[in-house]
């Protein structure tokens, strides 16, 4: 089952992959979603960055233990090939739901606020297209459209400033004005907007320099824990905390809070250019899910990607109720918790078939 | 090679093998046949000290005093010296002594010794070294390659006085009809990727290769991309400068153009007159080039967006005077700014096709009919035109004119684009922009390099240019060999 995977991931590569897979469409609504704890949801971003430092380390472990493998192979080798195939063949689900789910939701608020007179059919094919030829280019083009992805949206923190100076540093105190109950429903919600890292079980085996993975992704993991602590601080000090809890783009509004004389809505063109954002998260999350498709049927075949993406478009246009998608989407989110905590059950069973493993 | 040929009573024979010549005679009669038709090429009996020789050349290769001094005059008094200097052929051999023929040597056949020799005396008129016109600069040298091959050799080797300059021959095509110059500085290129060139180079069968940028096209990693992906200069200096970083170049006989590889999208952005100038106004000029290109596939599908899709990103005042400018428009923008932009194109087609005379009335053309007749006949409005010019100056900035003509195409599908919707097709395109750069290669190497360095110190040499003094490494696309 050892295969010899052609190393192409730098220490650099894997920083960005890492960072930008966790900046996707959640940080929008990052405020929202921390909302139960009012004004004391500032830091709430550093201490998710903690747990997820924390959760990369069992992961590389079990990765380090197989070396060339990724989760897929992974679960086929401890658990056999049924049950292993039987799991791939849920995460496979899994991921697919988070694609729909990040683009539907993105593309809703396109619709919404950039083209409300057009059907969104088209744009959704158009997006589809260009998603499939990022995800062909492999990992590697992956990895670097995240890094271009990185720094051409990077400008768009200093249009914050005119939130900064219109907001009121007082919101921050006090610090800890939250309940155990309201900094669970918080946790709950909001570290769904940090996901991504988890990413790194899947492409471990392309990295070239494999021992500084954890050193790299743990930077990316808090190059992203301060983005998001500058959008919930900013957010707590230009917003009421009826406004966190109700408005559903916290980020876009902030943009709207400035002032030139020659552009009204810049949050227009911050939405749009979140589209760099929302592809680097949706195509690494399909690249695994079409690595993961290739280890059930057909492993030569280009065919996966096309019946991945052909179903994701299927399952957008579908006329499914709001709400019904809203449910899918969280209990699929709650799947996720698990995922997270799946290393630590496969690191236990490795123990135990230690010998097995390696015979 | 079989060839059909006519007999000199002028009836058609049967398929002749001119590899096989059963005596040195036949030999010379086969030559006569091959030669019909083509009056340049002479055949001249004279009598010397050895007997009757036939020489056979090239009129329109050499000069008359040329052959005056290398063959005539030695044959009638110093046969010895061409006895010592000619090269002695095969007379069996019939193709390479046509080659010969054909590559500016003289043939001498001694009757007597049944003896065939060749003598190179070529002398063909070239073209003397000028400026260059395509790629001129304010500072630093103004001598440009010329088409003849030798000559541009030697304009490079003027500038490395080193031994290390390797300067290889292949012949590339089906019949290895095409000879192409690699030169590479052997302790510093990096020898996997010249490997990976001669192996493509031998892999072509090209069409006529009548210039380098044919050449280009064939050894291209993805030939269906709108981007150049080998860097062309006709500059000696540029040359020597990518030779010295560890690049080869390519060279063939009658181009003007030399080809260097591999080479990033960046390096399409950069001139040699940004290492002639300070660091600071270099800096300046690359940022120009460099976000220029980005400013001109925006600029106008910027418009069409905000007209059509997004009124409200502008601010009241100004929206009311966009509108204002083009209340007598029938047209929508998308349609308004094609039409524009195709003037434009055709303004500039036509510039550049014509007599430098001529081509100045259509200056006037432009500037006057096409501008200002045309807002005042309510076909566009004004502050389109100022866009479509800023557009259209900015995309002549790099310095490379196969990207300038990259820029204006690759503008026309941000145009459709934004026409379908708005500000997203824009970034659509933008997306696919990046994602197309960042999967392009040039021999193998990724094109966005130094934007995604390969090396930290890449960046010493980018956008920004730092002081002579701290660029000292190569850049990490040559991937060149420690020394």
């Amino acid at each position: 089952m050892r295969l010899t995977q052609k190393k192409v991931l730098t220490k650099v590569h894997v920083l960005f992959l890492v960072q930008s897979c966790l900046i996707g469409t959640g940080i929008l609504q990052i405020p929202q979603k921390l909302s139960a704890m009012g004004y004391s949801q500032a830091f709430m971003p550093l201490f998710f960055a903690l747990i997820a430092t924390i959760n990369l380390w069992p992961m590389l472990w079990l990765n380090s233990k197989f070396p060339n493998n990724n989760l897929f192979q992974i679960n086929e080798i401890l658990l056999g090939k049924t049950i292993g195939k039987f799991i791939n063949f849920l995460l496979i689900i899994l991921f697919t739901i988070v694609c729909i789910d990040a683009i539907s939701s993105y593309m809703l608020l396109i619709q919404s606020t950039a083209l409300p007179e057009q059907t969104i059919t088209f744009p959704i094919i158009c997006f589809l297209a260009l998603l499939i030829y990022l995800v062909r280019g492999g990992i590697f083009t992956i990895a670097r459209f995240s890094i271009m992805a990185f720094f051409i949206t990077l400008p768009m923190v200093l249009l914050t400033k005119w939130a900064i100076q219109k907001g009121e540093f007082s919101h921050f105190f006090p610090l800890f004005n939250f309940t155990l109950q309201e900094f669970y429903e918080a946790s709950k919600n909001g570290y769904l907007s940090f996901l991504g890292y988890e990413l790194i079980l899947f492409y471990y085996p392309y990295i070239i320099q494999q021992k500084s993975a954890f050193k790299y992704a743990t930077i990316g993991i808090w190059i992203s824990g301060v983005l998001m602590l500058i959008t919930t601080g900013v957010s707590v000090m230009y917003f009421s905390e009826w406004q966190l809890s109700n408005i559903e783009y916290a980020v876009l509004n902030i943009f709207k809070a400035g002032e030139y004389s020659f552009i009204e809505r810049i949050d227009i063109i911050g939405m749009t250019l979140w589209i760099f954002l929302v592809y680097s998260t949706v195509a690494l999350y399909l690249w695994a899910a079409n690595e993961g498709f290739k280890t059930l049927i057909l492993p030569k075949s280009q065919i996966h990607l096309y019946i991945l993406v052909i179903s994701i478009f299927i399952m957008l246009i579908l006329p499914i109720s709001k709400y019904l998608k809203m449910k899918i989407f969280t209990i699929n989110n709650y799947i996720f918790y698990l995922l997270l905590l799946w290393p630590i059950f496969l690191i236990l069973i490795y123990l135990f078939r230690k010998k097995q493993v390696h015979q | 090679m079989k060839i059909i040929i006519r007999t000199l009573s002028g009836k058609w024979r049967k398929k002749i093998n001119t590899d096989k010549s059963p005596n040195p005679e036949y030999t010379l009669q086969l030559l006569q046949l091959l030669s019909d038709n083509s009056y340049d090429i002479v055949f001249q009996k004279k009598l010397t000290s050895e007997g009757i020789v036939t020489i056979i050349f090239s009129s329109s290769l050499i000069e008359k005093m040329t052959l005056q001094a290398v063959v005539l005059a030695p044959l009638s008094h110093s046969l010895h010296q061409i006895h010592q200097i000619a090269e002695r052929m095969q007379y069996n051999q019939i193709s390479e002594i046509e080659n010969k023929i054909n590559a500016g040597y003289t043939i001498l056949y001694f009757h007597e010794t049944k003896q065939y020799l060749a003598l190179d005396t070529y002398s063909a008129p070239i073209r003397a070294i000028t400026n260059t016109e395509i790629e001129s600069t304010v500072i630093g040298p103004q001598d440009a390659f010329t088409e003849s091959l030798e000559t541009n050799i030697s304009l490079i080797r003027r500038r490395i006085h080193n031994h290390y300059l390797k300067n290889e021959s292949i012949y590339i095509g089906n019949n290895k009809q095409y000879q192409v110059s690699i030169m590479y500085v052997d302790n510093i290129v990096n020898k996997k990727l010249l490997k990976k060139l001669k192996k493509r180079l031998q892999h072509i069968n090209p069409p006529p290769l009548l210039d380098t940028a044919v050449l280009k096209q064939l050894i291209e990693d993805n030939p269906f991309s709108p981007f150049p992906q080998y860097y062309m200069s006709v500059r000696p200096d540029t040359i020597a400068h990518y030779l010295l970083d560890g690049r080869m170049a390519l060279l063939i006989n009658n181009s003007q153009t030399v080809i260097i590889c591999p080479t990033s999208f960046f390096e399409m952005f950069t001139s040699i007159e940004d290492y002639y100038n300070r660091w600071t106004t270099a800096t300046l000029l690359r940022s120009l080039r460099f976000f220029g290109f980005f400013i001109t596939i925006m600029i106008t599908p910027m418009y069409i967006s905000t007209l059509t899709f997004h009124p409200e990103i502008l601010p009241y005042e100004l929206l009311l005077n966009l509108q204002e400018s083009r209340s007598k428009v029938p047209f929508p923008p998308l349609i308004e700014v094609l039409f524009i932009e195709l003037i434009i194109e055709v303004l500039r087609e036509a510039g550049s096709r014509m007599p430098a005379k001529v081509g100045q009335t259509i200056g006037i053309v432009g500037g006057i009919v096409i501008g200002t007749a045309a807002v005042e006949a309510g076909l566009i409005s004004n502050i389109l035109i100022v866009l479509v010019a800023t557009s259209a100056l900015l995309s002549f900035l790099p310095p490379i004119f196969l990207m300038s003509n990259t820029s204006r195409l690759v503008r026309y599908f941000f145009i459709i684009a934004a026409g379908l919707f708005g500000l997203f097709g824009q970034m659509l395109a933008f997306a696919w922009l990046i994602t197309h750069l960042l999967r392009i290669r040039s021999l193998g190497e990724p094109y966005m390099v130094p934007l995604i360095p390969r090396k930290w110190t890449d960046l010493l040499n980018s956008v920004v240019r730092f002081p002579m003094a701290y660029l000292k490494n190569r850049m990490g696309i040559s991937k060149s060999q420690k020394s």
